[in-house]
């Protein structure tokens, strides 16, 4: 397994960056997913967004780990410490959870962006992120199965679910653009062969998400392209505030504890 | 919202056994919610759902009475005859519970036979089957019935149990409330 030391030095801080950017996306939509705890329509999916939620949170850790092995970061402190602007998460992601609707869409989103990105990974030539691109690549494709599951159900439903997912599409689709995103080093890490051209990548989320939302007979609306520092991760809505006052008090109410 | 009943395979070669319900409006949204449900951790290799309204299901009880034999949905049980010629035949895959034993299942799959009714499917299974005065309770499900998962699907939907073991409480670095030298 190739190690840190095998990165050299000016291709370390971009794929910090970016390790981090994809581990707290991971990490807020796993808290938002979690959130349906005893509140899901059916108790089957109940377990089922908890599930979701552990996934995601667990691909968290993994990204965390990476980018730990790279510049020795703790991941604990990374999670529990951090204030919001720190944070490198998408904007889509930190939204509410909402309805059933904007949750389902918003993890297909999710879902698809990742299985492009992750497929892509798994050929990089940092070899822990190729590793950990293909094992996690292989639980995203049935969280893309669930989540393309509802997708359908929800837009041949009934007529209030097709009109939660077009509510919801109008939310969600517009934010896309800032998840796929260049940032700061990208052309370095992809000349080095590490992760992959965000433009093409960017194209292929897009055409994949088009044709399977406009197979469900939904209309998209144009998508303006990537615009320099609107599409900026690291500026945040109020949501982000509420999801780490929650998720960080306990450890910042104590923050020597070594047991709990 | 329909019922359905999950049978889950833990390798090849072991029967599929009944694990429990899901309720979903459709045998896809059924077997994605089945492999939520059951399984999130290890081990299985294949999934079976079936609406529980497909399922005859008999004890021991209902088939030693003739009486609740012939209350049931379908024909009456034809014991030790087959009257099955010339008449439609389909598949049936037949479970039997043989234990009381075991709590996190309930049938195991024995096998699956070609007869004219679920009624006939299970008299001709109770003449077959290797022990089958032991046995607690029948289900047959037509083979049509079951909506099973691909076997493409199994990396995407199974394997990855295989690293999400159950975290054991003590693992958790809580501190006890009693002092361990108070415990005795």
């Amino acid at each position: 397994m190739a190690t840190a030391h095998a990165l050299s030095a000016n291709l370390q801080a971009p794929l910090v960056l970016r390790l981090t950017a994809m581990a707290d996306d991971e990490l807020i939509l796993g808290h938002r997913n979690a959130e349906w705890t005893g509140h899901a329509p059916l108790l089957e999916e109940d377990i089922a967004l908890a599930n979701l939620a552990q996934d995601e949170i667990g691909h968290a850790i993994t990204w965390y780990g990476l980018r730990s092995a790279i510049d020795g970061s703790d991941p604990d402190e990374l999670v529990y410490f951090r204030d919001a602007p720190s944070f490198l998460n998408a904007w889509l992601v930190e939204l509410p959870r909402g309805d059933w609707a904007f949750t389902m869409l918003r993890q297909y989103l999710f879902d698809a962006y990742e299985s492009e990105l992750l497929a892509r990974l798994a050929h990089s030539s940092y070899e822990p992120l190729a590793q950990a691109a293909v094992k996690i690549g292989r639980e995203e494709l049935f969280h893309l199965r669930h989540s393309s599951l509802w997708l359908e159900r929800l837009a041949h439903g009934t007529s209030e679910s097709r009109q939660r997912l077009v509510t919801a599409l109008a939310t969600a689709w517009p934010l896309l653009p800032q998840l796929l995103a260049p940032m700061a080093g990208a052309a370095d890490l992809q000349a080095a062969g590490i992760w992959p051209d965000p433009g093409e990548l960017r194209e292929a989320v897009i055409a994949r998400a088009r044709a399977a939302l406009e197979g469900l007979g939904l209309t998209l609306m144009p998508l303006s392209p990537a615009s320099g520092m609107s599409d900026h991760r690291g500026t945040h809505a109020a949501h982000l505030d509420e999801i780490l006052a929650n998720l960080q008090s306990v450890a910042r109410a104590d923050p020597e504890a070594v047991q709990w | 919202v329909t019922r359905w009943e999950v049978f889950k395979q833990d390798a090849a070669g072991k029967p599929h056994q009944a694990v429990g319900s899901v309720h979903a409006a459709d045998a896809e949204h059924a077997l994605v919610t089945a492999a939520h449900v059951f399984a999130r951790r290890p081990s299985a290799v294949s999934l079976w759902v079936v609406p529980a309204d497909a399922i005859y299901s008999r004890t021991a009880q209902e088939l030693a009475s003739r009486e609740a034999a012939d209350a049931g949905p379908a024909a009456p049980v034809a014991h030790g005859s087959n009257h099955d010629a010339g008449t439609h035949q389909q598949a049936f895959h037949v479970f039997r519970k043989a234990s009381h034993r075991r709590s996190m299942t309930f049938v195991d799959h024995v096998g699956t036979l070609d007869a004219s009714s679920p009624a006939a499917a299970l008299a001709r299974a109770v003449t077959h089957t290797p022990d089958a005065a032991g046995a607690l309770a029948w289900w047959v499900v037509p083979v049509a019935a079951v909506t099973a998962s691909a076997a493409a699907d199994a990396p995407a939907w199974f394997e990855p149990a295989k690293d999400k073991t159950y975290k054991q409480q003590a693992l958790y670095g809580a501190t006890p409330a009693v002092p361990s030298d108070r415990v005795r």
